[in-house]
């Protein structure tokens, strides 16, 4: 009787020790499972990483914990300042800047160092790459193309496989898609649809992009100030003012709504017959549509038919680019673990069925047939054209003053060159020199 | 212990007597200050503590890296020396007196209508125009998004129909402004206005009678019956109106972010987006720390219309 107590507490004590040599990590994601399917997917794959993990590391377990996605970062760092750890956590890499001051996530570098060359390389050969080391390793790649309806360009006598190669073309093919086709005097389908509303679309997507164009910069490195109000920037406004004004290819609703609204409902509502800003996460509702066969998820069939995309025809390396990280809180207590999860989810195979990647982060997968289609040939230059945005700790009020401005300027009709400094010198006047 | 203390009888009770009776009273006061600590500690905590507390942050500069310095008035300064802040303090007052113009007048005419008349259906009418009331904030403001949509919005396209313009409501700096008052009006009228009957209904029906057979006219019934008696009522709509929409972030918010350009901007947005989106948290204590002292004057005043005869 001694004797198998005696046995049964062994027993016991090394069962509990086992539970104790298990780790568990925490992996903070932003997938809702009320939020509708695109987060149901999401958050099905992320659960086939967790099991293929545990199974392969038994001592490791993972848990998940849900933080809404515009708080993330936000959550990140103020957790930090209370103390309060995270272990895996989804980042963006435009608060990169305010991350590397706050220090709340961990230095990746002595991770990625151990990399072999072909995984770097495999990872570096994209934008989103440089804007997240080493905070955060990309899970996809989010970039914009302008999206058209082929059939339009053939209704009004353009080649649909003549797409514009320059802002001219760009404004000239606009003029002609711009049609009142009830003949009431009225605009029904706008030739380029835009989105000029408060939020960071609108300097990430619209204003940057041709800012830089010009040759211009949002911000100065060096004496950390913005300096959008430059002769760029006034070239820039003026050229998105004259798209609605001037050439009225863009409606006068694009100040107002949401991203979502004004690009990808009124797209596929056909009310534009162009937008610009079209993002590489929403290459699914083209196909729910019908307007493109086999191409999400990708086939090496896959086609365009009614709607198709090309780079936008700004200078080499003006557009923007970014995607969903994933990085460690500075706070956690298992660093080496977490970068296993990590290493465990960028693997080719799993990021290749990740749906919110946008498009491949690694270059390997670039190399499937499925991507060798001629429409995601256009992505990959789109890709391949990107460039983050500047790394200042204060950039959501950087994003918010551009958009504000950019309002003023088309609602009021504010003129440029006064309204743009006006802004430029209030957001110096509290931020510069951070 | 001073009350304790046996000293020379004034009351003319026995000396017994009185002992006892300061001994209870004295037992009770301590026994119902000690039933108040726990309320008094959590007022403590939250509210004077975070008073406080927002208050020292409103002096203080921090940095993301976690460093914080006292800089005594500087964000203050920052502040008033903004056409922007100037800008959000003008639309806060002109959110406040345009909702209160609309709200108070308006809701105070129904009270009258639905107080005085005998109307059928009276106590529907009374739910059905608690409705707004009662909506969310945020939800009333999707169905006022919807509205105004400036490509299928029902208001968007009546106006086109008047004057030949399609405009985009809320990108347009007045009628996005107009837009949010209305909302604002919307949800406010049925709680003033029940507020403001509920009061009307306490006054006794002798006095109008009584200065009816005196020769009074409608008018000066209401100009010295049920004005006079009601000011106090009207005083409190108007005090908890003026700090709702004060403190209202939410639905202006929801309907423009404060847009286009920072024509919408009013205080408590500007707050919102200082502390909560751009972790500008010493700003946003300072703009919270200015809304709190207008938010005192108004409800000064307030006080004191309610307390003059």
């Amino acid at each position: 009787m001694r004797k198998s107590l005696l046995i049964g507490l062994l027993l016991l004590c090394l069962v509990a020790s086992a539970a104790s040599a298990q780790v568990t990590i925490r992996v903070a994601h932003f997938y809702d499972p009320a939020a509708g399917p695109a987060h149901q997917m999401n958050l099905r794959w992320l659960e086939k990483v967790k099991e293929g993990f545990e199974a392969a590391n038994p001592d490791i377990k993972v848990e998940f914990e849900w933080i809404k996605w515009d708080e993330l970062d936000l959550k990140s760092l103020r957790d930090f300042r209370a103390g309060i750890s995270h272990d895996v956590i989804y980042t963006s890499p435009q608060y990169y800047g305010l991350h590397s001051v706050a220090k709340d996530l961990l230095d990746l570098s002595p991770y990625i160092e151990k990399w072999p060359k072909e995984v770097l390389e495999d990872f570096t050969w994209s934008a989103v790459w440089s804007s997240a080391f080493p905070w955060g390793i990309p899970l996809g790649i989010h970039t914009r193309t302008i999206v058209y309806r082929r059939d339009l360009y053939e209704k009004v006598g353009l080649n649909p496989d003549k797409t514009p190669e320059n802002l001219e073309e760009l404004v000239e093919y606009s003029k002609k898609l711009t049609q009142d086709v009830d003949g009431d005097g009225k605009t029904d389908i706008y030739g380029l649809g835009m989105y000029f509303g408060p939020s960071r679309a609108t300097i990430e997507l619209y204003f940057a992009p041709y800012l830089w164009h010009f040759d211009g910069e949002l911000w100065d490195k060096e004496t950390k100030k913005a300096t959008f109000a430059s002769e760029a920037g006034i070239k820039a406004a003026q050229f998105l003012f004259d798209l609605i004004y001037t050439h009225k290819v863009t409606p006068e609703w694009s100040m107002s709504g949401t991203y979502d609204d004004v690009i990808l409902l009124s797209f596929l509502g056909e009310k534009i017959a162009q937008a610009e800003g079209y993002g590489s996460y929403w290459i699914g509702p083209l196909e729910e549509k019908g307007w493109i066969k086999g191409l999400f998820p990708p086939t090496p069939e896959g086609q365009a038919i009614v709607a198709d995309v090309y780079p936008t025809p700004t200078k080499y390396k003006a557009q923007f680019t970014n995607a969903w990280n994933i990085s460690i809180h500075a706070l956690s207590k298992h660093p080496d673990e977490s970068f296993k999860f990590i290493e465990y989810m960028i693997q080719p195979d799993l990021l290749y069925e990740y749906p919110d990647a946008g498009l491949p982060v690694r270059l390997s997968l670039w190399e499937r047939p499925e991507f060798k289609t001629p429409f995601y040939q256009k992505w990959q230059v789109a890709a391949r054209n990107g460039r983050p945005m500047p790394p200042t700790a204060h950039y959501g009020d950087l994003a918010d003053t551009v958009a504000a401005c950019l309002q003023e300027i088309f609602a009021a009709k504010a003129p440029i060159p006064e309204t743009l400094k006006k802004f430029e010198d209030e957001y110096n006047s509290k931020f510069a020199g951070e | 212990m001073r009350l304790l203390k046996p000293g020379k009888a004034q009351t003319g009770l026995p000396e017994e007597k009185r002992y006892a009776s300061l001994y209870r009273w004295n037992y009770e006061s301590r026994l119902a200050y000690l039933f108040l600590i726990p309320s008094i500690l959590l007022m403590l905590l939250f509210l004077v503590f975070p008073l406080f507390s927002g208050i020292i942050m409103s002096l203080q500069e921090s940095t993301f890296a976690g460093e914080v310095n006292f800089v005594g008035l500087k964000n203050f300064r920052l502040l008033l020396r903004e056409a922007r802040f100037l800008n959000n303090l003008k639309l806060s007052i002109t959110y406040v007196l345009g909702n209160l113009s609309l709200s108070i007048p308006l809701a105070y005419i129904a009270a009258l209508i639905i107080t005085s008349q005998d109307l059928r259906g009276l106590p529907l009418f009374r739910g059905v125009f608690l409705l707004p009331f009662i909506t969310a904030p945020v939800v009333s403001s999707v169905i006022f998004l919807s509205l105004t949509d400036a490509s299928s919005g029902p208001v968007t396209l009546f106006i086109e129909r008047i004057t030949g313009e399609r405009p985009v409501i809320l990108a347009t700096p007045s009628l996005a402004m107009g837009t949010i008052i209305f909302h604002s009006f919307w949800r406010s009228f049925p709680f003033v206005m029940l507020f403001l009957a509920a009061g009307m209904t306490t006054i006794p029906n002798e006095l109008y009678e009584a200065a009816k057979v005196d020769g009074a006219t409608g008018w000066h019934l209401f100009r010295f019956i049920t004005f006079p008696l009601t000011r106090i009522h009207l005083a409190l709509s108007m005090l908890i109106i003026t700090m709702w929409t004060l403190q209202d972030a939410e639905t202006v918010f929801a309907l423009t972010r404060g847009g286009p350009g920072y024509s919408t901007e009013v205080l408590a947005v500007r707050l919102f987006k200082d502390s909560f989106i751009n972790f500008n948290l010493n700003l946003g204590a300072t703009v919270g720390v200015i809304l709190l002292s207008i938010s005192l004057l108004f409800m000064v005043a307030y006080l004191r219309l309610m307390q003059e005869r």
